[in-house]
């Protein structure tokens, strides 16, 4: 295995490809690699949203879903995305502005930003600050205030109900899936993304001449699992999609929007399912890192891996109750991370 | 037919005139759905826009959110289409949405009564444009068995404009697949349906004439409310 | 026959007045008339000794079950009547009759002694216009608030115009829960809601994600049903509007319901190989629409476009192609006639006993499937046991019937207790569960599928057997049906909702003087208040969609 992560940023890569230096070649640099990444992730969704989405689902139940237009029914991303765009947005009576518009921008952008600081493979990774991963888990919180925004905003009781329901979900679910990341920490002794991942790089023991790295997931399975579950309430999925709940709330928080707003909560949901899939990589799948196929393969992988868990989910199990939910949230999760935690630093300590 | 009514549905056919027959008989007029401020500005038919209106005619052609929507006997077989076997989805236009905000067509499938049918304008308004109504089922065309009840919408054409009429009580599966299809491809062919002038359509109380029922409601009913009205003496 | 036979002759029910002298012995002087109703005796009593009278019918003779309330304007008067009967046993049957003046037609009203009541006189005020003192909320349920006239009186004036109001409904409790703990909400749940299984409208008053009131609003599908039947002859004319009741593909079961009323009205026979074939695409229908029940209740609690909906499509897609097989429709069938059948089952017949036989022999795993999904999930099992309790009293008391009875214990199904068809030739169980929740509702109806399909294969054996000349598929009925005049009758079947009774009066013409139906969702939708009162939404959600209920069949 070669280097999995080129300690050269994307940034930096980019202005010595332009030969620019200093602040100039910093912030051109950081303008088009923020472009790139932008732009994969986008494309990435646009893919998952309209058109895998439904082949998925359809697989699951057994159906067919798009097959029309174009080639697979792929167009049909094209068809939807500017059908979309070209609605007529419909801003009812009393919405309170300029919240109401500014909740479906929150929500994408913070996932977005999110990603500014994963390791993708192949040098495509645009910051690797001290303070990576909570910069994620900040920035993907950032989503919160949008939605509260938008159920508030939009005049309407099932959106208040749901925007409630997501500000719930959030900080119970929050809380539990950062002490699960923490416990992650204790192994690294480091906040930062490049370093998290390089530890997973090495070996944790060699079966029959293949080394299997040293990946969290196999270090601490509990640690895995308390946090893909975690992770699925964050990103509002089965059987933890109470803050949607279409039969109960009509659609939640988004239930008046239309038009390019919707395609901001749509495209920002699902940005947010791939933030919640890259940290699941890299905090306990080793980022990038797999056998023969490149890094950023890998790491796509990994990312739609998890997006077909949260579709399989959605298919399969029921909704819980909203209080339940928050039972699960604050009674189970949060007890459960607390101990991983505490149990994972007497492990560590004695070890060490 | 055995129907043993005293008075004929339409009284007297000289001088009932209403705006629905007036544009059943003509057609109405053109559709003016997709006309923008850009077309507006443009003028009639630029050579740049019609490419793009091709494009576009495509796009909302192509793919289609449906509103999920349930009256009566036909929202059963409606189900039955959305899902296994039939998949309408392969038409991309399986996804139905909660929302009247999200969506681009209503499937209309069922019989519409009086307490209905302002609900169900106020749905259709709700809705964005370019939006699109599939009739499905005889009494969305007519009222079909029940039309001859005293609550009974004749047609939901009486309430909103319907693009496509999909007779049938209820319509195979089959049939709705195939209304679905001709409605996507007028669209993408740029065809305009022929939007029927609303009678009954929402209006406040206070504006409306005053006749018997109106003085007798006087009392009752604010005028800020929103009435539908319903000459059942006029309908088709 | 594995069923236990209804005993009259039980210890407890043989003290019970049963025959129309005890029973008139027992209401003495409240009595001031007698009539014979065809299934049971009538007894005409004074319009203010309505609780009264039926307060010491429940209580001293047994007659806990008010199955209906028909009101219908005659010639001289008005008239009320509440069709008892008993959840112990369902032959037992007796009809009160209450006359009110055409210039004053007020009665006491029921509602203290039979919570039911409550809707089905509001019924009555609204589409005929009587008025029930003592009634605490009577106003209009079918239609608008509005509305001018009431349709099934004599007078009314069909083409008045009329007007129909938009309004913003407010809340109930607003002023009264206006606490230091906090305001409530009001949410309209419906018409138009991906919930409400069609066009119910769910007023419903919030405390936080707690309910705290909800007043179901229905009339969004309020089709006249029964002024078409009754512009309907009996011969041909009635029988394709039972099919559009209860839509949720239980048309044959209802055609019955309307077949069973009309030929003991006009004394009709049926052959028994037709009864066979009755029995056999009724419990089909039963299949789909428990299916539907089951597909739309995973709607509910899983969200939409879940496995579990689409598999329980897929069955019913099953279902749907062998009674296409039989009767030449998916939904609408129009299969059964005054007598028997349309026609005979299609040919070559071994094709089609194979089809339902293939259907059966996978129905077991098809079954084993939905309880791996449904019923052993445990996220499931959390969400719906102990949520929308409904003890047996109750429901007893709101005239619940069918699944919705029998998953709180009632052990009433009609096709044992008061037995038509061929179901008393055949071995099957009725099916309870004690548990009085949704889970138990659900279970309900996962296991009367099973029974349903033992029930099929019987008659499939049956008929695989039937000798070639034995075959009659209808008895003679006359071209013209003409009844006595002032006949009537009250009959009910085993729809897939529960209790489908049908009332009749014959005027002495082809047509009915007044045909009313007593529509099982109807009453089970009365017990959603109860169920749901205090419950979270989603629950609500949840016990609505145990309810099952088909609105084409609720506001009829």
């Amino acid at each position: 295995m070669g280097p999995l992560q080129s300690q050269v940023l994307l940034p930096e890569r980019i202005a010595g490809l332009l030969g620019l230096s200093g602040t100039a070649g910093q912030i051109v640099g950081g303008l088009l690699g923020a472009f790139i990444i932008a732009n994969l992730l986008l494309v990435q969704t646009a893919v998952a949203g309209p058109w895998a989405k439904r082949k998925i689902t359809a697989a699951f139940t057994d159906r067919i879903a798009v097959n029309r237009v174009g080639p697979f029914g792929l167009f049909v991303i094209v068809a939807d995305a500017v059908r979309l765009l070209s609605k007529e947005l419909v801003i009812p009576d009393g919405v309170d502005r300029p919240a109401y518009d500014l909740g479906p921008l929150l929500v994408p952008f913070s996932a977005l930003l999110g990603f500014a600081v994963i390791p993708m493979g192949n040098g495509i990774h645009l910051a690797d600050p001290e303070t990576g991963l909570v910069f994620a888990f900040a920035a993907s919180s950032i989503a919160s205030l949008g939605l509260v925004m938008m159920g508030y905003a939009s005049n309407n009781k099932y959106s208040l109900l749901g925007g409630l329901r997501a500000i719930a979900s959030n900080i119970a679910y929050e809380i539990p899936l950062i002490i699960t990341a923490a416990s992650v920490i204790i192994f690294t002794g480091s906040l930062q993304m490049s370093e998290i991942v390089a530890q997973q790089a090495e070996p944790l023991l060699t079966l029959g001449g293949v080394a299997i790295p040293q990946w969290f997931a196999f270090v601490n399975p509990f640690a895995f699992a308390l946090f893909v579950v975690a992770n699925l309430a964050e990103v509002g999925r089965n059987p933890f999609d109470v803050p949607e709940a279409p039969t109960e709330i009509v659609a939640g928080y988004q239930t008046e929007y239309s038009s390019v707003y919707f395609v901001l909560i749509y495209l920002g949901e699902f940005i947010h399912i791939f933030l919640g899939g890259a940290l699941a990589a890299t905090l306990f799948l080793g980022g990038p890192a797999g056998p023969v196929l490149p890094g950023f393969i890998w790491f796509t992988i990994k990312i739609w891996a998890f997006y077909l868990f949260t579709q399989w989910a959605r298919s399969a199990v029921p909704r819980i109750r909203v209080d339940q939910f928050l039972d699960v949230g604050w009674k189970g999760m949060l007890v459960l991370s607390f101990a991983n935690l505490v149990l994972t630093a007497v492990i560590v300590g004695v070890i060490a | 037919m055995s129907s043993q009514r005293e008075t004929p549905f339409v009284t007297d056919d000289s001088q009932v005139q209403t705006d629905t027959r007036d544009a059943r008989m003509t057609g109405g007029g053109a559709d003016n759905r997709f006309n923008s401020k850009l077309r507006q500005a443009f003028g009639s038919s630029p050579f740049i826009l019609t490419k793009f209106d091709q494009f576009m005619n495509w796009v909302r052609g192509s793919s289609m959110f449906m509103l999920q929507f349930g009256i009566a006997c036909c929202s059963i077989e409606m189900m039955h289409t959305y899902s296994v076997k039939h998949d309408l989805d392969r038409f991309a236009a399986g996804v139905p949405r909660a929302s009247p905000r999200q969506a681009d067509v209503i499937i209309v499938p069922g019989t519409i009564v009086s307490k209905f049918a302002p609900r169900m304008k106020r749905v259709y308004d709700q809705m964005p444009e370019p939006k699109f109504v599939v009739g499905m089922g005889s009494c969305t065309i007519s009222g079909g068995p029940f039309q001859e009840g005293y609550n009974v919408i004749k047609g939901a054409e009486e309430v909103i404009p319907v693009d496509i009429h999909v007779p049938g009580c209820p319509p195979r599966p089959e049939a709705l697949i195939y209304g679905v299809a001709k409605l996507q491809q007028r669209i993408a062919e740029g065809e305009s349906s022929p939007v029927t002038v609303k009678p009954y359509e929402l209006q406040q109380f206070d504006d409306l004439e005053q006749d018997e029922i109106v003085e007798q409601l006087a009392e009752e009913i604010n005028e800020e409310d929103l009435v539908m009205r319903y000459n059942w003496a006029d309908s088709p | 026959m594995s069923l236990e036979e209804p005993t009259p002759d039980d210890g407890v029910v043989e003290a019970l007045p049963t025959g129309g002298d005890e029973i008139a012995d027992l209401l003495g002087d409240l009595v001031v008339g007698r009539e014979e109703h065809m299934n049971a005796p009538g007894f005409v009593i004074r319009p203010d000794d309505v609780q009264e009278t039926l307060r010491r019918l429940r209580d001293e003779a047994g007659f806990d079950h008010l199955s209906c309330v028909t009101a219908e304007e005659r010639e001289d008067r008005y008239e009320s009547i509440y069709h008892l009967t008993s959840f112990d046993d369902r032959q037992r049957e007796a009809s009160v009759v209450v006359p009110t003046p055409k210039d004053d037609p007020a009665s006491q009203t029921a509602e203290p002694v039979f919570r039911t009541a409550d809707w089905h006189e509001r019924e009555a005020y609204d589409l005929i216009g009587i008025d029930y003192e003592g009634h605490p909320d009577l106003r209009r349920i079918l239609l608008p608030d509005t509305w001018q006239g009431h349709p099934l009186s004599q007078n009314y004036d069909k083409d008045r115009p009329q007007i129909v109001t938009l309004k913003e409904w407010e809340n109930p409790l607003a002023d009264d829960h206006r606490e230091e703990e906090g305001d409530t909400m009001y949410v309209n749940i419906g018409p138009h809601h991906p919930a409400t299984h069609g066009v119910l409208h769910v007023k419903t008053v919030l405390d936080g994600e707690q309910v705290v009131d909800v007043d179901p609003d229905i009339g969004y599908l309020h089709r006249c049903e029964e002024q078409m039947c009754q512009s309907k002859t009996y011969r041909h004319q009635i029988m394709p509007y039972p099919d559009r009741w209860d839509y949720a593909s239980s048309g044959l079961l209802n055609e019955w319901a309307y077949a069973r009323a009309a030929e003991d009205l006009n004394d009709i026979d049926v052959p028994e190989y037709a009864q066979v074939i009755r029995t056999l695409g009724a419990e089909l229908c039963r299949i789909a629409s428990h299916m539907l029940a089951v597909g739309t209740f995973a709607l509910d609690v899983y969200g939409d476009f879940t496995a579990i909906f689409m598999y329980a499509m897929r069955d019913r897609e099953k279902v749907q192609n062998v009674l296409e097989e039989l009767t030449g429709q998916r939904m609408m069938f129009n299969y059964f006639r005054l007598g028997g059948v349309v026609w005979d089952l299609p040919e070559p017949r071994e094709d089609f006993f194979e089809m339902i036989r293939d259907f059966l022999d996978d129905l077991p795993e098809a079954l084993e499937e939905y309880h791996d999904l449904i019923t052993s999930n445990e996220i499931l099992q959390s969400r719906t046991i102990d949520t929308g309790v409904l003890p047996p009293e109750v429901a007893k008391s709101y005239g619940a019937t069918g699944p919705v009875a029998r998953g709180s214990g009632i052990d009433y199904d009609l096709r044992r207790d008061d037995p038509y068809g061929y179901y008393d030739e055949l071995e099957w169980d009725v099916v309870t569960e004690d548990g009085c929740d949704n889970f138990s509702r659900l279970l309900v109806r996962l296991r009367e599928v099973e029974e349903s399909a033992k029930i099929i294969e019987q008659c499939v054996d049956l008929l695989e057997d039937w000798p070639e000349d034995e075959r009659t598929i209808q008895s003679n009925v006359p071209r013209t049906l003409r009844p006595d005049d002032d006949t009537e009758i009250y009959r009910g079947v085993e729809a897939a909702k529960g209790e489908l009774g049908i009332y009749i009066r014959a005027d002495g013409t082809e047509k009915p003087g007044r045909f009313k139906i007593r529509s099982p969702c109807f009453s089970n939708l009365q017990t959603l208040p109860e169920m749901s009162n205090g419950e979270y939404i989603p629950d609500m959600v949840a016990s609505l969609g145990s309810l099952d209920i088909v609105l084409g069949e609720v506001d009829r």
